[in-house]
């Protein structure tokens, strides 16, 4: 690793970074780009963000907070627990003393902020014999937080066996590394039998068990409410964004997918978050009674479905991109909650969870089918083309948001979805969808740089004649 | 003392020497042919023309290389690991790593104080971080390969490449080269990837000093300077002559040690 | 070597699996040790472990795996597309592991494109992840799943009495292997790695009956003998991905080295390694099939594989171990990380390499790093001699 790297912990980085940069947005435009002049290297990635206004603020404040947190957590007496993004962190904070540290946001960050990412300490993994083939998502910041350069990691809790082995076997290899108590949650390949449902409730107390031991701390029944009421408001405003994007044109701006996704796994339950949303409600609401696209140019030339992950190249290239062709971006994998109330849920029973705050039992129980509805535990647990499953999810998003083409972009490290991509692009192919397969890593551009996944898609777009 | 050889038989080249009494008296580096013994015939001829010795003249042969059982006039075989060892410490006796970059693979040793190997860690990958990444590289550039360390020498600000992948990576070098970016950032930015992807097996094994380059990428300026600078660490030149020939030095050093 | 074994080792559809379907028997293959086949043969149906050796090329299943992955299942679905495994009845798949598991998705598209190759029964077992308490009750959930579903498909009755009639000859198998393993750790070393690996690999293969047979014959042989194959050679200890290809462990060998004991998931962990022939025996075969495992899959427990290792390759008093890792095998690639670590923490010296599955490795460069290994072993040895 780098000298230079060892300086500064990643996470006091983010914690600085974002904290300073929500100063930005009481600048005027032109103190703003004098500023820019001095961040050559972080601009790319907050100049299209503050352009977003009062989200922006809210963004930078929440990520700010996240990781300022995360930095303070031994001084302030909390311990802090390394989980995934599919594992939703609301059940951490009905905690008094735990804080939850999302290792692919941190690593989505670094790529986004960082012009060589987190390659460095994606390789001090491979250095401390985790596998080079691993999932790079986790790689990134788990290769800070294994080299001491973040906070001290108390234990691991998340969920992935059975969905994802590469990702469940990150996480396993850093607790063994740091010597830490692991729990992940088991997910067979069914989703909606009761069965299935007592499985994974049983499997969620054992959870909650661990948590307790871990932390002793019991939980508090009434902040637990609290945590989850709030996730109900987030939930529906984000239901409220995915109904109005089956607006044409579309009215939500391509770069709110990112934020609302990057929130979700770090800030579910939080008010910040609900905060957020509400301002992003209000400017998707404004574009669809004024018939606006939320593309910056306006115009409308493509809507594409991304069926599994975006890519997370330096300065939201991805994104960028895809503002300069008239692209919608209309969510992907990242993007879906699966609350009942969803659009693309309602009718479809066993598929979707419900928030249920009677008691003890039924937040423990709602929370454990929230997890088993999270991305990835959800669409990619069982057959590809069983119901409910990546077919299934994917074809229905695709009509329900009137996608014209369908792009797959992951990493090599994701064997799941390696394993059965060629089958889904075939059938999406079938259906109608023109699909991409990008064969470039979204958080290591060592893989296939930007410029050359550029030069692909845009190969693919003209071929098909989709602008 | 009596004269003994060493063979190298590798992917791309094919290496010999002739020592006595631990001093070289004949040397030769040939293009390797796809069949080793063929290789090993060529070499051995080029090395007896040069020096006039006779083949009778030589009392114990050893081969080292991939090919170097199909070799029918040696007298034993041993691994490139172990040959690559005994020669690095010919050069400097106080070597305890050694990072051998060779045609095909990449190989990190760590030797004790007595020149033992405690362990060893190559590369299982691909060509990346390979002598065929920059083989590749070189001819996408249109120059000869051992030109790409001294055009790197000018350059100020490397390209970041795509290194993973040595295909991949051609593409993103045959882009930069119609952008026409600087040819010397190009060189620049190729040795710098070999370097980043050599670092990954140099932090693995933890090195110790004194640390060597070994094989024919070692007389590459720009990788040399790239690792170095990555591992924060001097690397020991190689002098006394051509490090390619550190893998025949050592088996013809076992040969010696034999007899 | 008892070329019965050898064949066995080295084929798919060997004599044995022949004269089986001749006489109008049933024929399934599974993917996982984690499958109980005393299942099958309680059913009269022999069960055979889908193995991808003799897969020369990966075109077929290039067409439905994507580049990343573990060229294992790759091969088995290579070999299914080319029609190797035409004379199954029946492929029982489970979750292994991710690659794995999809080979039940890429199957079934292959066999719409490619007639014949999908066998006339696919069933998927879920397996979890966890050995014990809810883990455990799916499990037993999920076998008498699979008893009812193999009952329904092949119009049979798996009883109680045939299930422990099962249970024992398969423990009479295990425990002959065992003998296998003892040999193995004896000196005079009476038989090669690459011997024991293929007697261990046509257990997967062949009828018990039959099996059970051989294994006798071939262990009252290996008594008989004199000559210590290990003289001069080095002990090794092999672990890591499903290695059912015998000629990783030949070419092992042809390094001046005998390959002593295993931690693979073929053959058994050890002389406990049995299923209880008096409790109930689906949860029997739960608590052996789950909680035995030898496999990374099972996340968490690292702590107890590691000890279960360390103390194995102590006790076989080997020399050195190789950890192996097919390509892309996160699972086994990461272990053998952690696992190399704290062989060192005990002074045991160990070889991480990473590997194509079967006839694609590349045994030039292995046998460059097993020859090294070997001579640093060596030289180990002359330095303590003079100490």
């Amino acid at each position: 690793m780098r000298p230079e790297l060892k300086e500064y912990n990643l996470d006091w980085l983010f914690a600085s970074t974002f904290s300073v940069a929500k100063n930005l947005l009481k600048s005027s435009p032109g103190e703003m780009e004098y500023v820019y002049n001095y961040i050559p290297y972080v601009s790319p990635l907050l100049k299209p963000l503050i352009e977003t206004g009062k989200p922006a603020l809210s963004f930078l404040e929440l990520f700010g907070e996240y990781y300022t947190n995360i930095v303070n957590a031994k001084e302030n007496g909390k311990k802090v627990v390394m989980t995934t993004f599919c594992f939703d962190p609301c059940i951490f904070y009905a905690v008094d003393n735990l804080l939850p540290v999302t290792l692919e946001i941190g690593t989505a960050l670094t790529s986004l902020a960082w012009k060589r990412g987190s390659a460095d300490f994606m390789d001090y993994c491979t250095e401390i014999g985790f596998s080079e083939t691993g999932c790079s998502s986790q790689r990134g910041a788990m290769g800070a937080y294994l080299a001491g350069l973040g906070a001290q990691i108390d234990l691991v809790a998340l969920n992935m066996g059975g969905v994802c082995d590469t990702n469940a076997n990150a996480y396993n290899f850093a607790a063994q590394y740091l010597n830490v108590p692991y729990y992940g949650l088991d997910y067979p390949s069914e989703l909606t039998t009761d069965e299935v449902r007592e499985y994974h409730h049983k499997d969620y107390r054992n959870l909650v068990h661990f948590i307790e031991s871990h932390t002793n701390c019991k939980f508090d029944i009434d902040k637990l409410r609290e945590v989850l009421e709030e996730k109900r408001k987030q939930d529906d405003l984000m239901n409220e964004i995915e109904d109005m994007q089956r607006l044409i044109p579309n009215p939500v701006p391509g770069i709110f997918h990112i934020m609302i996704y990057a929130a979700r796994y770090t800030y579910s339950g939080k008010k910040k978050f609900t905060e957020m949303l509400k301002e992003m409600v209000e400017i998707v609401r404004k574009n669809s009674e004024n018939g606006v696209s939320g593309l910056r140019n306006g115009v409308e030339k493509n809507r594409t479905f991304l069926v599994y992950i975006d890519n997370y190249s330096y300065g939201l290239s991805l994104y960028e991109w895809f503002e300069k062709k008239g692209i919608s971006h209309m969510g992907n994998i990242l993007s879906r909650t699966f609350t009942e109330a969803a659009p693309y849920t309602t009718g479809i029973p066993g598929t979707a969870y419900r928030i249920d705050t009677t008691n003890f039992d039924t937040m423990i129980d709602t929370l454990a089918d929230i997890n088993a509805r999270m991305p990835m535990t959800r669409t990619i647990r069982g057959s590809y083309d069983a119901p409910n499953m990546w077919l299934d999810d994917t074809l229905s998003l695709a009509k329900i948001y009137s996608a014209d083409s369908c792009i797959y972009l992951g990493t090599p490290g994701c064997r799941n979805t390696w394993s059965n991509i060629k089958l889904l692009a075939r059938d999406l192919e079938a259906y109608g969808y023109p699909t991409f397969i990008a064969y470039g890593d979204s958080f290591d551009s060592r893989v296939e740089t930007w410029d050359m996944s550029e030069m692909r898609f845009e190969e693919f777009y003209n071929i098909r004649g989709l602008l | 003392m009596s004269i003994v050889a060493g063979f190298d038989v590798g992917s791309l080249s094919t290496k010999a020497v002739i020592i006595k009494n631990n001093k070289l008296i004949g040397t030769a580096i040939i293009k390797s042919s796809p069949k080793p013994i063929v290789s090993a015939n060529m070499v051995m001829k080029k090395l007896l023309d040069d020096t006039g010795i006779a083949q009778s003249d030589i009392k114990m042969a050893t081969g080292t290389g991939y090919g170097r059982e199909k070799i029918d006039f040696i007298d034993n075989a041993i691994s490139e690991i172990s040959c690559h060892s005994k020669g690095a410490r010919w050069f400097v006796p106080s070597a305890r790593t050694i990072i051998d970059i060779g045609g095909q693979d990449c190989k990190v040793i760590k030797l004790d104080k007595d020149g033992n190997i405690k362990k060893f860690i190559t590369n299982d990958k691909c060509a990346s971080g390979t002598g065929r990444f920059l083989d590749v590289m070189a001819k996408v550039m249109n120059i000869d390969v051992s030109e790409l360390g001294t055009i790197s020498q000018k350059s100020t600000k490397p390209i970041a490449f795509a290194s993973i992948c040595t295909v991949w990576a051609q593409a993103d070098v045959i882009k930069h080269i119609n952008s026409r970016r600087p040819v010397e950032d190009i060189c620049a930015g190729i040795n710098v990837a070999m370097a980043n992807r050599v670092s990954m097996l140099t932090n693995a094994i933890k090195v110790e000093n004194d640390i060597c380059m070994t094989g024919g990428v070692a007389k590459n300026k720009g990788v040399v300077k790239a690792l170095s600078s990555l591992l924060g660490e001097r690397i020991k030149k190689l002098k006394k002559a051509d490090p390619q020939l550190t893998g025949a030095i050592g088996a013809a050093l076992f040969a010696q040690e034999k007899l | 070597m008892e070329k019965i074994f050898f064949d066995a080792a080295t084929n798919i559809e060997i004599p044995s699996v022949q004269q089986w379907k001749e006489k109008g028997k049933k024929v399934v293959g599974y993917t996982c040790s984690f499958m109980p086949v005393e299942l099958f043969y309680a059913a009269d149906i022999l069960p055979i472990r889908l193995r991808g050796i003799n897969a020369y090329s990966m075109e077929i299943s290039d067409s439905y795996y994507g580049p990343f992955v573990c060229s294992f299942p790759k091969a088995v679905i290579q070999l299914a597309g080319s029609g190797t495994y035409h004379f199954l009845d029946g492929v029982v798949i489970s979750n292994g592991c991710d690659t794995l598991r999809r080979m039940n998705d890429c199957w079934r598209k292959m066999g719409e494109d490619i007639k014949g190759t999908l066998p006339s029964w696919m069933y998927y077992v879920d397996v979890p992840h966890k050995p014990d308490g809810h883990a455990f009750d799916w499990y037993v959930n999920q076998i008498k799943k699979l008893i009812a579903a193999i009952e329904k498909q092949f119009n049979v009755h798996i009883s109680e009495k045939n299930l422990k009639k099962a249970i024992k000859v398969q423990n009479k198998v295990r425990k002959s292997l065992w003998e296998l393993e003892k040999l193995r750790r004896e000196t005079p070393l009476k038989l090669t790695g690459t011997e024991a690996y293929s007697a261990i690999i046509a257990s997967t293969m062949m009828p018990v009956d039959e099996y059970q047979a051989h294994l006798n014959a071939f262990l009252k042989t290996i008594h008989k003998r004199k000559q210590d194959v290990a003289d001069g050679k080095k002990k090794l200890f092999l672990g890591g991905s499903i290695c059912d290809d015998f000629e990783l462990v030949s070419l092992i060998e042809a390094s001046e080295a005998v390959v002593v004991g295993e931690n693979i998931c073929f053959g058994i962990r050890d002389e406990n390694d049995m299923v209880s022939e008096t409790d109930d025996p689906i949860a029997a075969l739960t608590a052996k099939y789950l909680s035995a495992s030898v496999c990374p899959r099972m996340m968490g427990w690292y702590k107890e594989r590691s000890h279960m290792i360390i103390n194995k390759v102590k006790n076989i008093h080997a020399d050195g171990v190789i950890m192996q890792n097919i390509r892309f095998c996160d699972l086994h690639g990461t272990e053998n990380g952690l696992l190399e670590r704290d062989f060192e923490k005990y002074n045991i010296p160990s070889l991480r390499i990473e590997r194509e599955y079967g006839p694609l490795t590349e045994t030039g460069r292995l046998k460059m790093r097993f020859d090294a290994f070997i001579e640093q072993l060596k030289s180990a040895d002359i330095n303590e001699q003079k100490i």
